[in-house]
């Protein structure tokens, strides 16, 4: 193990936290903020690995596009594109209550993850898309990597930062009113529908783009990769270990379940090789006991939902 | 209560961080499978045979000088992400001057485009059999011991022609094994004349597929193509096609080729049914693979265990060749395997070894064929027409 192998893989970690923190980001809009229960987060993920990818690689045979078009415009179709489908769904889902809403979204990625896998004419459909274009991909191993962190880590400062600022304005705290009243908020006459689609779209465009960023680190997109597991309860372990309702919770969440995820490999390769296969399950194990421990120690997560108003006057006249 | 999660978090943290102490002077070989994931039934039997190879390195004196092989086993999970992190562990945390695998074609896609290309590091998949491999820019550093999944389709429609018959549908499962073998086995069998009166996919692990068998079967077909798994949805398929009459032939890919065909349908009833599957060249490579792994336990009839046995004896035999550099690995597995030079068998390492030395060409023949790449770094694969008699598959013909 040598000192540039570290920073590869560090490197690379970074890289990944980045990525699925925008997706926790997205889910912390909809779930920590609005009190939307989104399971279909792999669908939003898929439309905006999808899209990206289409616009930006080279044109290709059998299938829609390629369009060669510049990458930044990809991202922004990403948003556009998951935003989009999430209208109508929205539109159509959002009159459910928590545990419909749920049952809906998972329906929604499921049907969105069988259209990518059967429509060859639009994504390549169970092949993949591939030679999608990685900014700076021509330079040297970990400098290209160096390059992509800090690509990722602009886009999800950028978000946060933007996500934060919404939330602290009057639109963050209509939306925790509707959230946590809605009958008190709907007397006050706020348009609680609305309201609700513009969190659901919200993040859902992040959660595009956080496809996106994906698919052109790995340079190509497979169905694969938009498994549930993975793509959508992967996410909301994050959310909930660091702390639904509170972004940087989301952004720690995702640092710590990945790092935990990833790095309980080298501890469980030291075990003696006739285990190293049945050791791997030792971190989903792991995943799994940290939840439970979170939940069990600190329901709010990791770092809780900032008390606001008049809840934090109460406790500090406490 | 924070400082108790915080504690426990660092401790974890802490724990995983000392364990990654560093190893001794081993040469190291990553083996990233789908331990986790959808083909966790498939993974173990793999890695045991790619096990099986530098296990045999050892006892014939080592790789190098007399150093010990050691396969870095990582869960590449079946998809890109587990790919990547796999991957990304094994080539920068461990070391590895190599990669077997992943298992995946999704994981192979990502992990070669995120990781092992931009390293430099040679990967060898044992079963990634999607046709967007071959495509890869990947500085020809990205090989594989199975044939693609076009080259079989191919392959297949070709001798379906040549046997007779006209007019088939296609029924195959949603991935991209099923839609790989489907797509290119349409494409040649129209081009050779033949009519494709039926061309569905399907999805795995209903409880029904006769809807979609009655569609099929309204082009007029008389002979249905099945691409799925026999231990799975294809023995389903296979069951309902029969006891409703649909079709009166049945051909199949090599996963279909399954001893739980006959077992739970009964040879009698499977008498028009042939399957295509990889052979082994005509050479003794299969037998001695096959001795050896039951020798080690293993069960040489499960699928892709020779492969997966070949990919790691490969890159073995061309580490030796490289002299243990990283960057000539992929260099070196071409040249141990392109046909010229004295022919090397599974598990003759000392033989090889000393060849090498002496600066002699050698050229592997592997359990699941030659293994001669192509420029894109694919074999071209050998099969063979089975057709089940008694309770067991017998050859029919070659496949050209």
């Amino acid at each position: 193990m040598e000192l540039a192998g570290l920073l590869n893989y560090a490197l690379f970690m970074g890289i990944f936290i980045g990525i699925y923190a925008l997706l926790a980001l997205g889910l912390n809009i909809q779930w920590g903020f609005a009190g939307l229960f989104n399971a279909g987060i792999a669908g939003f993920f898929a439309v905006g690995a999808y899209t990206s990818a289409i616009v930006t690689t080279a044109a290709a045979e059998g299938r829609i596009g390629g369009f060669d078009m510049p990458l930044l415009l990809g991202w922004l179709a990403a948003m556009v594109a998951a935003g989009l489908i999430a209208w109508p769904i929205g539109k159509i889902c959002l009159r459910f209550r928590s545990d419909y809403l749920a049952i809906a979204t998972i329906g929604v990625a499921e049907i969105i993850r069988l259209v990518v896998k059967s429509e060859p004419e639009l994504t390549n459909g169970a092949r993949g898309i591939t030679a999608i274009p990685r900014p700076f991909g021509d330079l040297d191993y970990a400098l290209s990597q160096m390059a992509y962190l800090a690509i990722v880590a602009v886009v999800l400062l950028v978000a946060y930062l933007m996500v934060e600022r919404q939330f602290n304005a009057p639109w963050g705290r209509m939306m925790r009113a509707i959230r946590d009243n809605e009958l008190a908020a709907r007397a006050m006459g706020k348009a609680i529908e609305r309201r609700r689609l513009e969190a659901f779209i919200f993040g859902a465009a992040l959660m595009g783009l956080g496809g996106a960023l994906f698919a052109h680190f790995n340079r190509s997109i497979t169905p694969e990769a938009i498994d549930p597991m993975v793509a959508t309860f992967l996410v909301w372990i994050m959310l909930i270990l660091g702390g639904s309702g509170n972004n940087r919770g989301a952004i720690l969440g995702t640092a710590v379940v990945w790092i935990i995820w990833s790095m309980s490999e080298i501890a469980t390769d030291q075990l003696p090789s006739e285990y190293a296969v049945k050791a791997k399950y030792i971190r989903l194990f792991l995943i799994g006991l940290m939840l439970q421990l979170v939940l069990r120690f600190r329901p709010d997560g990791l770092l809780p939902e900032p008390l606001r108003g008049a809840a934090r006057s109460d406790q500090d006249a406490r | 209560m924070k400082t108790k999660a915080l504690a426990l978090v660092g401790g974890l943290m802490a724990a995983t961080a000392l364990a990654a102490a560093p190893a001794k002077a081993d040469v190291k070989i990553g083996l990233l499978g789908g331990v986790s994931g959808p083909i966790a039934a498939m993974a173990p039997a793999m890695i045991d045979a790619a096990q099986l190879a530098f296990a045999q390195v050892n006892e014939q004196g080592g790789i190098l000088a007399g150093e010990k092989l050691v396969g870095v086993v990582g869960d590449s999970a079946c998809s890109p992400q587990g790919g990547t992190d796999a991957a990304t562990k094994a080539v920068n945390i461990e070391g590895v001057v190599a990669v077997v695998g992943p298992h995946c074609s999704g994981a192979v896609l990502a992990a070669a485009g995120s990781v092992t290309v931009p390293a430099g590091i040679a990967m060898v998949t044992p079963s990634g059999t999607s046709p967007e491999i071959s495509g890869l820019d990947d500085k020809d550093t990205v090989f594989r011991t199975v044939p693609s999944d076009d080259y079989q389709g191919r392959a297949l429609a070709r001798t379906l022609k040549e046997q007779g018959y006209a007019k088939v549908a296609v029924a195959y499962l949603n991935n991209d094994y099923g839609t790989g073998l489907a797509n290119a086995f349409k494409a040649e069998f129209e081009a050779q004349g033949g009519e494709v009166a039926g061309f569905a996919a399907h999805e795995a692990d209903k409880a029904s597929y006769r809807s979609n068998l009655a569609d099929l079967s309204s082009g007029g077909a008389d002979t249905l193509v099945i691409f799925d798994y026999g231990d799975g949805t294809g023995l389903t398929i296979l069951r309902q096609a029969l006891e409703n009459g649909f079709f009166e032939k049945f051909v199949g890919g090599d996963g279909m080729k399954s001893d739980a065909l006959f077992k739970e349908l009964g040879s009698d009833n499977l008498t028009t049914f042939v399957a295509s599957s990889p052979v082994g060249e005509k050479s003794d490579a299969l037998d001695v693979f096959n001795e050896a792994f039951k020798a080690a336990g293993g069960d040489p009839d499960a699928i892709f265990v020779n492969t997966s046995y070949d990919a790691a004896f490969l890159l073995a035999l061309a580490v030796e060749k490289a002299g243990g550099d990283k960057a000539g690995v992929a260099a070196a597995l071409r040249e141990v395997s392109n046909g010229e030079g004295e022919a090397i068998l599974p598990g003759e390492w000392a033989k090889a070894k000393a060849l090498i030395a002496e600066g002699k060409a050698i050229d592997y023949k592997g359990a699941a064929g030659d293994h001669n790449f192509d420029a894109n770094g694919d074999v071209p694969g050998t099969y063979a027409l089975f057709k089940i008699e008694g309770d067991a598959f017998t050859v029919v013909s070659e496949m050209k």
